[in-house]
C-alpha cells in the first residue's frame, strides 16, 4: 500500500510544527498567509469536484470573523471556542442558501454565493452592532500576539483542511462529487441524491471558510466590511486552485505555496495592478494547463511509471 | 400483480405530447420489447418510468405503489434500473468505480461491499481488467458496464435503451447471451430496440408506439405482422 | 411585431402584468413624481447594460462575466478620447462601436473561442480571469484614481410646475430602446441573426445544415462586446469611472436577465424597470437609503430560489 505518502505527509506536519524553533517573526507570519489561502483553496477545490463553483468564501470569511469577533467581545467567550462558532454559523447559513439554491447549477449558484457576500457586507457596514464602516477591533489578538501559537493555530486549521479532503477523495463523497461533475443523470440513475451531497458538502465547506476568517479576524485582532469580505478571499484561492491543478489535494496546496510568495513579490514589483497576473494566471491555466502543474507532474509520473 | 402499471401516462414537452394516454402492464420476470419508429415516445417512456421527467397525467404504479412523482433516485432504490441510449460512463472514474456507484447509491452500502458486489457482477458479464481507465475500454466493454452498473443497484426490473445499436454481429450475439443469463436469473427485462432481430431472439411480448400513442401490443409474430405496424415502419422510411 | 404585441396581449398573465405596470406608474407619479422620472431612467440604463449580455447569454448561450469590464473599457475610452482630442463622447461611441467590435473579436479568439463546447464552468472562470485582466490593466495604465468627465449639457433639467428634474438622462431611455429594437431585427431580420437562433438552439444541428458555428459564434460576441463597448461613451457621460466599475453591473445584469427569464430580451427591459424603480424608491427616503442595495441582491436570490423550486417540481 501507499504508507509512504502518510509517512511523508506526517513528517512534514512534525517538521512544520517545531518550525517555530528556528524561524524569526517574519517567516512566521508569511506561512500564516500561506496557510490562510492553504486552507481556502482546497476547501473551494473540495466544492468544485461536483462541477460547482462558489463565489461566497469572502462572504463566509467575513462572516466567520464577524462572528467570533462578536462572540469575545459581547459574550467574552474564549477566542479559539468563538473561532468555532464563526464555523457553525457560516455552515447554517450555507445550509439555508444551499438548500434554497442548489436545484440550480454553476452561474445561478455562483451568483448567488457572491449575492450573500454583498448582502452580510451590507449588513455589517449598516449595523451599529457590527461597528458601521469601521468595524471593531478587539481589545487582544489572540494569544496575545504570539508568533508561535498563531502559527499553530494556522497550521492545524490547514492540516485539518487537507485531511477532510483526503477523507473525501477516499469516501463516497469522491464518488458522488466526480460523478455528479460528471453526468448528473447517470449520477441520479445510480441512486445518488445529488442535491443531498451538494449541500453536504457546500455546508462542510463552508464552514471552513467562515473557520479561516475567524482565525484571519482573531489572529489580526479587527474586522471591518471591506477587509473582512476582502475580494481577495475568493480571488486568490481560484488562482491558486486552477494554477496549482483542481481536482486533488495537492494541486491546491502547491498553487498556495507557488502563489503566495509570488504575490508577495509581485506586490513590490507592480504595487497597483499586481492582481493582473493573476487574471492572466486564470486565463492561461484553463486554456492550456487544464491539470496546472499538479497534473503536469502526474503526467511525468505517469510517463515514467511506464 | 403487475411489477409496473402504467395508467394513461401523458408526458407534454410545450404543446407536444410525446407520451399520451400509455397505459400498460408489466408482469414480473418478463421480457417485453418497446418498439416503434424514430420519435415514437421511446425514449421519452424511458424516461418517465425511469424518473429522469414526471409525467404531465397520469399514473405510474410499481410494485403495486403510486411512484409517479418520485424522483430519479428514489426510483432507483424502489429498483428501477436503466441504461442510456449514447453510451454515458463517467469519465473520472475507473471501470469497477463505475460499477461501484450503484451499490454505493444505489443499495447504500459501503465502499468495501460495494466493490465486492461490482467484482462479482464483472464476472458475471464477463468484464475483465476492471481497474481500467474508460478512455482503455472497447464500446462493447462500455455498453456491458452500463449494464453492470444499472445490475448493481439490485433492481427488480431493468431498462435497456438501445444496447445492441453501434455493435457488430458477433457482438450482438454475445449482447444477446448476457441478457438472456440476465433474465435467467429472475430479473424483469424492457428491452427499447431498432436491431428486429435482438426483439425476436429475446422478448415474450412487443408494445409498439406511435406518435406517443400504444399502437398495438402481443407476441413478436403477431406484431410484425399486424398492417399498422408495417405501416408505421414503412411510412417512416418512405419519408425519408 | 405588431402581431406579435396583439398576441400578446390576448394572453391574460400579460394583461394583467401591464396593467399592474400602469397602476404602479400612476400612483408613483402621484406620490412621488421625481422617484417615477428617476426610477425610469435608471431602469433604462440598467436595461441598456443588460441587453447586449441577454444577446449572447439567451442566443448562443455564451456567458461573459468579463461583460461589465468591456463597458468599463469604452467609458475609459471615451474618457481620454475627450481629454487628449477633445472628442464629445457621444460622438466617441461610434469610433467606440468599432474599436469593439474589432477588439470583441479578438478577444474572442484569444479566449473564449477555446471554451465553447467545454464544460460551462471554464466559461465562467475564463469570464472570471478575462474581467480581472482588463480591470487591473486599465489600473496600472491609468491608476485607480476616479475620473470624471465635466460635461455642461448632462446636467441639463426641465420643470414642470414646481418640480424639477434632469432631462440627459432620457438618453439612457432612447439607447435601451434603440438596442432592443435594433438586437430584435437583427435576430429576425439578418441572415446571421436567424442563424444565431439556430446555433443557440442546437449547435450540431446549425452544423449539420451548414452554418458556419464557429463564425456565428464570433459575430455573437463581437456584437454583444461593440454594443456594451459603445455604452461606456454613454454611461461615461454622467457616472464616475474607475477600474472595477463594470464589476456590479454584470452582476446585475446578470440578475435582470435570470429574473427575465434566459432568452427574452424584451423581459430584461420590464424587470429592469421593477428593479429601477424599487431602488429609486428606497433611495428617496433618507433613513433608508443605506439600504437600496439590499433590493438588488435580495431581488436576484428571491428569484433564483423560485427558480430553483420550479426545477424541483418540474
Amino acid at each position: 500500500m501507499k504508507y509512504w505518502k502518510y509517512m511523508i505527509f506526517a513528517v512534514c506536519v512534525l517538521v512544520a510544527i517545531s518550525l517555530p524553533k528556528f524561524l524569526g517573526v517574519y517567516p512566521l507570519q508569511m506561512l500564516n498567509i500561506i496557510f490562510i489561502y492553504m486552507a481556502l483553496a482546497v476547501s473551494w477545490d473540495m466544492l468544485l469536484r461536483s462541477g460547482q463553483m462558489s463565489l461566497g468564501v469572502a462572504g463566509f470569511c467575513g462572516i466567520g470573523g464577524y462572528t467570533t469577533v462578536l462572540c469575545t467581545i459581547n459574550l467574552g467567550l474564549n477566542p479559539l471556542v468563538s473561532i468555532l462558532i464563526g464555523a457553525l454559523l457560516a455552515g447554517l447559513i450555507a445550509l439555508l442558501v444551499g438548500y434554497a439554491v442548489l436545484h440550480l447549477r454553476l452561474l445561478y449558484f455562483a451568483i448567488v454565493t457572491l449575492a450573500v457576500t454583498e448582502i452580510f457586507r451590507i449588513l455589517v457596514r449598516n449595523f451599529d452592532i457590527t461597528g458601521g464602516p469601521e468595524g471593531i477591533i478587539l481589545p487582544n489578538a489572540i494569544f496575545k500576539g504570539d508568533a508561535a501559537g498563531t502559527y499553530w493555530l494556522m497550521l492545524a486549521i490547514a492540516v485539518f483542511t487537507i485531511i477532510l479532503s483526503w477523507v473525501f477523495q477516499k469516501t463516497r463523497i469522491h464518488f458522488a462529487l466526480t460523478s455528479t461533475a460528471n453526468d448528473e443523470i447517470v449520477a441520479a440513475s445510480s441512486g445518488l441524491n445529488i442535491f443531498k451531497y451538494l449541500v453536504i458538502v457546500f455546508v462542510i465547506t463552508s464552514a471552513i471558510q467562515g473557520m479561516v476568517g475567524g482565525a484571519y479576524a482573531q489572529i489580526y485582532g479587527f474586522v471591518t466590511p471591506e477587509s473582512s469580505f476582502s475580494v481577495n478571499f475568493v480571488l486568490l484561492p481560484v488562482t491558486m486552485v486552477l494554477l496549482g491543478g483542481s481536482n486533488s489535494t495537492w494541486g491546491p496546496v502547491i498553487g498556495a505555496v507557488l502563489l503566495s510568495v509570488i504575490a508577495e513579490a509581485l506586490k513590490l514589483v507592480i504595487p497597483y495592478g499586481h492582481l493582473l497576473v493573476y487574471g492572466i494566471i486564470m486565463i492561461v491555466a484553463i486554456l492550456w494547463l487544464p491539470g496546472g502543474i499538479y497534473g503536469i507532474f502526474k503526467k511525468i509520473g505517469a510517463k515514467a511509471h511506464n | 400483480m403487475a411489477l409496473l402499471k402504467t395508467t394513461n401516462l401523458t408526458r407534454q414537452f410545450g404543446g407536444l405530447a410525446a407520451l399520451s394516454d400509455v397505459s400498460m402492464e408489466i408482469n414480473e420476470k418478463e421480457v417485453v420489447g418497446v418498439i416503434g419508429p424514430n420519435g415514437a415516445g421511446k425514449s421519452t417512456f424511458t424516461n418517465v418510468i425511469a424518473g429522469l421527467y414526471l409525467p404531465t397525467s397520469g399514473k405510474i404504479e410499481f410494485k403495486g405503489r403510486d411512484i409517479s412523482m418520485t424522483l430519479a433516485h428514489e426510483r432507483c432504490h424502489l429498483g428501477i434500473a436503466r441504461t442510456f441510449q449514447l453510451m454515458r460512463p463517467l469519465h473520472g472514474l475507473n471501470m469497477l468505480e463505475n460499477i461501484m456507484m450503484g451499490g454505493l447509491f444505489g443499495k447504500g452500502h459501503s465502499l468495501k461491499v460495494a466493490r465486492n458486489n461490482a467484482m462479482e457482477i464483472c464476472q458475471f458479464m464477463a468484464l475483465e481488467k476492471v481497474e481500467r481507465p474508460i478512455s482503455a475500454m472497447t464500446a462493447l466493454e462500455i455498453k456491458k458496464m452500463e449494464i453492470a452498473r444499472a445490475l448493481a443497484t439490485e433492481p427488480s426490473l431493468l431498462f435497456l435503451d438501445e444496447v445492441m445499436a453501434g455493435l457488430n454481429k458477433d457482438e450482438t450475439m454475445e449482447m444477446i447471451e448476457t441478457v438472456r443469463k440476465i433474465n435467467g436469473q429472475g430479473m424483469t427485462i424492457i428491452i427499447i430496440e431498432h436491431v428486429m432481430r435482438v426483439i425476436r431472439e429475446l422478448t415474450h411480448r412487443v408494445i409498439v408506439l406511435e406518435w406517443g400513442k400504444v399502437l398495438c401490443e402481443g407476441l413478436y409474430e403477431d406484431v410484425s405482422a399486424d398492417q399498422r405496424v408495417i405501416t408505421a415502419y414503412l411510412g417512416e422510411e418512405s419519408e425519408c | 411585431m405588431i402581431n406579435s404585441i396583439v398576441n400578446k396581449f390576448r394572453q391574460r398573465n400579460f394583461v394583467l402584468g401591464f396593467v399592474a405596470v400602469l397602476v404602479i406608474f400612476v400612483l408613483l407619479g402621484i406620490y412621488k413624481p421625481y422617484v417615477l422620472i428617476e426610477g425610469i431612467q435608471r431602469s433604462s440604463l440598467y436595461a441598456l447594460i443588460a441587453l447586449p449580455m441577454a444577446l449572447l447569454l439567451g442566443v448562443v448561450g455564451i456567458i461573459n462575466l468579463a461583460h461589465g469590464d468591456f463597458m468599463m473599457l469604452g467609458a475609459y475610452f471615451a474618457y481620454f478620447m475627450n481629454v487628449q482630442l477633445g472628442m464629445d463622447p457621444l460622438v466617441a461611441v461610434v469610433p467606440a462601436l468599432i474599436v469593439f467590435f474589432i477588439f470583441g473579436m479578438i478577444s474572442y479568439y484569444i479566449t473564449f473561442k477555446h471554451v465553447i463546447g467545454a464544460p460551462e464552468l471554464n466559461q465562467l472562470l475564463l469570464g472570471f480571469g478575462l474581467s480581472l485582466v482588463l480591470g487591473q490593466a486599465v489600473n496600472i495604465i491609468a491608476t485607480n484614481q476616479p475620473r470624471k468627465l465635466s460635461l455642461d449639457y448632462v446636467s441639463s433639467s426641465m420643470k414642470i410646475g414646481d418640480f424639477q428634474f434632469g432631462t440627459y438622462e432620457f438618453i439612457y431611455v432612447a439607447a435601451a430602446i434603440l438596442v432592443l429594437v435594433g438586437l430584435q431585427l437583427f435576430l429576425k431580420k439578418t441572415r446571421t441573426g436567424q442563424a444565431a437562433l439556430a446555433v443557440g438552439q442546437n449547435p450540431r444541428g446549425a452544423k449539420v445544415v451548414g452554418i458556419n458555428i464557429n463564425w456565428i459564434y464570433l459575430i455573437v460576441f463581437a456584437i454583444s462586446v461593440a454594443i456594451i463597448g459603445a455604452i461606456g461613451p454613454i454611461f461615461g457621460t454622467r457616472n464616475t469611472i474607475f477600474p472595477e466599475v463594470g464589476l456590479a453591473y454584470t452582476l446585475k445584469s446578470f440578475a435582470l436577465i435570470a429574473v427575465a427569464g434566459i432568452g427574452s430580451l424584451t423581459g430584461v427591459l420590464w424587470v429592469s424597470l421593477i428593479l429601477g424603480l424599487s431602488e429609486c424608491l428606497v433611495l428617496s427616503s433618507l433613513e433608508y437609503a443605506k439600504w437600496s442595495d439590499i433590493i438588488f441582491f435580495a431581488l436576484i436570490i428571491g428569484v433564483i430560489m423560485y427558480r430553483s423550486h420550479q426545477r424541483q417540481v418540474k
